[in-house]
């Protein structure tokens, strides 16, 4: 159970120490100092919280902080070792769900339990934003939220194949509308019932982030409960880090003997990435031809099912006259990490360098990526006449909707 | 511990003054980051500083330093290594050289590179291949292993059935001896008999002799096209005795890998092989060139099968599945350790016909000690990974892993083996190595260091178990 220190015990000695998290871990390849990677973060949490043969001292924290939770070390550690559970175990273990000051945990849980920016913290950064005060890379925040334009269920266009229900980010909910409304209008096309769920809340990964275990709790709990109560045949999201909470770390959080932790397990087996889902049941309408070139960032958060990764390149593939331009090592990190770019903020540009170089070197007009922390992150380095979308807006495109 | 003159605090302190601070790390943390190798269960060591070498110059001025006030430096690159051999025992500095990551030249006119040491294997496979070049040698930790440190440990790899290993690719070397100075050996020309071999002993040298900073490799050209294929065999003296066959027929594959039963399970569960999976030993090959060329030999290849009664030879179409393959044989070592607690991985490799003898002789050992032990290895080339592995760690079962290993390398040397073909010997095997070289040559070979390193400071405690300067 991630937060539980016990649980992780016999997991963290798993390690082989082969070092090869050195390839795939974006602060190490940015820092190139090695206690920066996997494999001594995982070491130095067991001699300090288990092993308890040296102090927890300033550096240790900085080493479990200076983490973006991409999860790309627990993805191909071939012991099996998870890496990103155990660091925030240890997280939830050192900061006791107040790793920042109080104003930022206010922020993030009022962020959490609405589902985005709302209200006056969104008027507020809205004005920072014009001021030029704002952090680089953070997304504009949209007046005209998502719930407040859709809720309940909305029926296809021409025969029902299927109802599914749509979890909404919080970022598709308050920053960028128009991509939930792509996704509405493209699996209405379809002939998908859509469903919207009231009472939602964040999906919980900021808190599971910050090693807010409490609050992460209550955002799963509340999510689960509505979301089996629903008589759909799937849960879609356009949203990998919310798809992978959904999946599978929501269950992960629960306690065996919860009551709740079947219905989680349920659910999981439900939670589909859109594109994924598209390519599972099919196209009901062919696409028109887009005369464009892409290229595809891979978000990091895409380890929960087996053909995410690729998922975008198959559906789109099916758009005439489009044409995919592969980047180098399309899986390496944007830098993002939520709001890890925020904190780390020199550490983060360094690594959306490379990044960005990989992109620009496609000689494609936009990259799509299913990640809105990506997205936003990419487009604000990307600057002016290169775009990123998510994939979902270039299928909405060619069907002309 | 050892350091004569500084105290650890002065240590620090004079290495900053030397080299900036953003350069050297003393922070426990960094230290025990710093502290072993991928074995890291056979020893540790607690570096006093740690020193992130960004240039020539800054390893000029660390070594002139630490030869002056006796600290030893024990050179690092990913620390990936099987052997202990960047294992700081004897305290001092780490080296850390994966800061000096520049290819600095790829000649196409010349089939040749040069690199700066740091530089990670995989990418420099990459930047050759993408001017259609070759460079053979892949340790399976390719994608973190550095081109400096397969240089000091002879690393192999798969491909080493068909092009051989490091050494064969080494045309010069640019290293920074004990007192600072800095010599160029060999060049970039693919003859030369210009005196002794400076270069081949400074290749294997284990980081005993002096720091190499920049190397010079030779390059083939890129195969046109590869094709992997996965052999089913009802025991493990068929698959043995193929091994030899195949490449005696003249089919060389560019890869000709043994996996045992539980390898091949694990690999399985991390990425799906579609082989049957009830055989009792596998054979995992790669064939590379021409399409016509690799046809012919999997036709040899396919006829030897038949011939020696081998279930199925199943041909992996799909690039994808075939990519997936090889990713779980580089991840084998850690994969072991979804099921055992611990897995100690040897290479002692045994002249190719004896393959058979040496996988009998394993499972012996094995039996007899009531210790697992495994086999999945480089068999093509007669290196066939013997390991033990323990479900549980009690000081018993060390003890019986510990004898395992014993009687697994004289095993070895008894059918004229070496108890080493690619991982070096570091700390773990230098017991074992007068027994295979004789006395009077590791006398030489500690003349040899002495030559280089008067004072001992470089890399101390590896090799052989005391450095007598």
């Amino acid at each position: 159970m991630i937060g539980d220190l016990d649980y992780y015990k016999g997991l963290v000695v798993k390690c082989s120490h082969c070092a090869l998290c050195e390839a795939v871990c974006p602060v190490y390849l940015e820092d190139m100092l090695e206690t920066h990677v996997a494999r001594a973060r995982v070491d130095i949490i067991d001699q300090t919280l288990y092993k308890k043969s040296m102090p927890v001292t300033p550096r240790v924290r900085e080493i479990i902080n200076r983490c973006l939770v991409c999860t790309s070390c627990t993805q191909s550690c071939g012991a099996a070792v998870p890496v990103h559970e155990i660091i925030i175990t240890a997280r939830a273990a050192l900061y006791d769900s107040q790793r920042h000051n109080l104003l930022h945990s206010y922020f993030t849980r009022a962020m959490m339990e609405q589902r985005g920016i709302k209200g006056l913290p969104a008027l507020m950064l809205a004005a920072a934003q014009k001021l030029h005060i704002a952090p680089e890379g953070f997304p504009k925040v949209s007046l005209r939220t998502f719930d407040s334009l859709h809720h309940g269920s909305y029926l296809p266009e021409g025969k029902k194949r299927v109802k599914v229900a749509y979890f909404t980010g919080c970022a598709t909910n308050t920053m960028d509308v128009e991509t939930g409304v792509s996704v509405m209008k493209v699996l209405a096309h379809n002939g998908i019932e859509v469903v919207i769920p009231d009472k939602l809340m964040c999906c919980g990964i900021p808190a599971l982030g910050e090693g807010d275990i409490k609050t992460a709790h209550r955002m799963v709990r509340n999510n689960i409960a509505v979301l089996s109560e629903l008589d759909v045949d799937a849960i879609v999201t356009d949203c990998t880090s919310c798809g992978m909470m959904l999946r599978s770390e929501s269950a992960k959080l629960l306690p065996a003997d919860d009551p709740l932790l079947a219905k989680a397990v349920a659910l999981s087996a439900k939670v589909f990435e859109v594109t994924d889902y598209l390519n599972t049941i099919g196209l009901a309408v062919e696409p028109g031809p887009l005369e464009e070139s892409f290229t595809y960032h891979v978000p990091c958060h895409r380890g929960w099912t087996p053909t995410l990764s690729d998922a975008p390149l198959q559906l789109l593939a099916k758009i005439p006259g489009l044409k995919y331009r592969a980047m180098e090592e399309p899986e390496k990190c944007c830098g993002a990490g939520g709001a890890f770019f925020m904190e780390y903020s020199d550490l983060s540009r360094g690594i959306r360098k490379r990044k960005l170089d990989d992109i620009t070197g496609t000689g494609a007009g936009m990259v799509i990526s299913q990640c809105p922390g990506c997205r936003s992150y990419l487009s604000a380095g990307l600057g002016k006449g290169r775009k990123s979308v998510h994939p979902i807006t270039l299928l909405r495109q060619a069907y002309g909707l | 511990m050892k350091t004569k003159v500084p105290g650890v605090d002065a240590l620090g302190k004079d290495l900053r003054h030397l080299l900036g601070s953003g350069k050297v790390k003393t922070e426990p943390e960094d230290l025990l980051a710093y502290s072993s190798d991928a074995t890291r269960y056979y020893a540790q060591g607690k570096p006093e500083a740690v020193v992130l070498a960004e240039s020539v110059d800054d390893i000029c001025k660390l070594l002139k330093y630490a030869n002056q006030h006796e600290v030893p430096v024990t050179p690092r690159g990913a620390g990936s290594g099987l052997s202990g051999g960047s294992t700081p025992i004897k305290g001092g500095i780490v080296l850390d050289m994966k800061r000096m990551n520049r290819i600095l030249e790829i000649s196409k006119g010349n089939m040749t590179a040069r690199a700066e040491s740091g530089v990670v294997l995989a990418n420099f496979h990459r930047a050759v291949e993408k001017e259609k070049l070759f460079y053979p040698p892949d340790p399976q930790s390719m994608d973190v292993c550095t081109l400096g440190g397969n240089v000091a440990c002879r690393a192999g790899g798969p491909r080493g059935v068909k092009y051989g290993t490091t050494p064969n690719y080494v045309l010069g070397l640019e290293a920074v001896l004990p007192d600072g100075s800095v010599i160029n050996t060999g060049g970039i020309s693919v003859k030369q008999a210009n005196g002794y071999n400076i270069t081949q002993i400074l290749t294997g040298s284990e980081g005993t002799l002096a720091v190499i900073t920049k190397v010079n490799l030779r390059l083939l050209t890129l195969p046109p096209e590869r094709k992997t294929a996965v052999i089913v065999c009802d025991s493990p003296q068929i698959a043995a005795e193929m091994v030899s066959r195949i490449i005696y027929e003249g089919a060389v594959p560019a890869v000709l890998e043994y996996l045992s039963v539980g390898a091949i399970w694990l690999m399985n569960s991390y990425s799906p092989i579609p082989v049957a999976m009830d055989g009792q030993a596998y054979l995992l090959l790669e064939l590379d060139g021409s399409p016509a060329l690799i046809q012919e030999d999997m036709e040899k290849i396919k006829n030897i099968s038949s011939l020696m009664k081998a279930r199925e030879v199943k041909v992996i179409a799909d690039e994808k599945q075939a990519a997936g393959i090889w990713k779980a044989r580089k991840n084998l070592s850690p994969l072991i350790l979804r099921i055992y607690q611990k897995s100690i991985s040897e290479d002692v490799t045994v002249p190719r016909d004896k393959i058979p003898e040496m996988v009998k002789a394993v499972s012996e050992i094995g039996a007899s000690l009531g210790v697992p032990t495994g086999m999945s290895g480089h068999a093509g080339d007669g290196n066939i990974h013997p390991g033990v592995q323990l479900m549980e760690i009690t000081p018993e079962m060390e003890k019986k892993a510990e004898e395992a290993i014993r009687l697994i390398m004289e095993k070895g040397i008894e059918l004229g083996g070496t108890i080493s073909g690619e991982h070096g010997i570091g700390l773990h095997k230098s017991a074992y190595l007068e027994k295979e070289l004789g006395k009077d040559q590791i006398e030489l070979m500690k003349r040899i260091k002495y030559a280089f390193d008067p004072k001992g400071i470089m890399n101390p405690g590896k090799i052989w178990t005391e450095v007598q300067a």
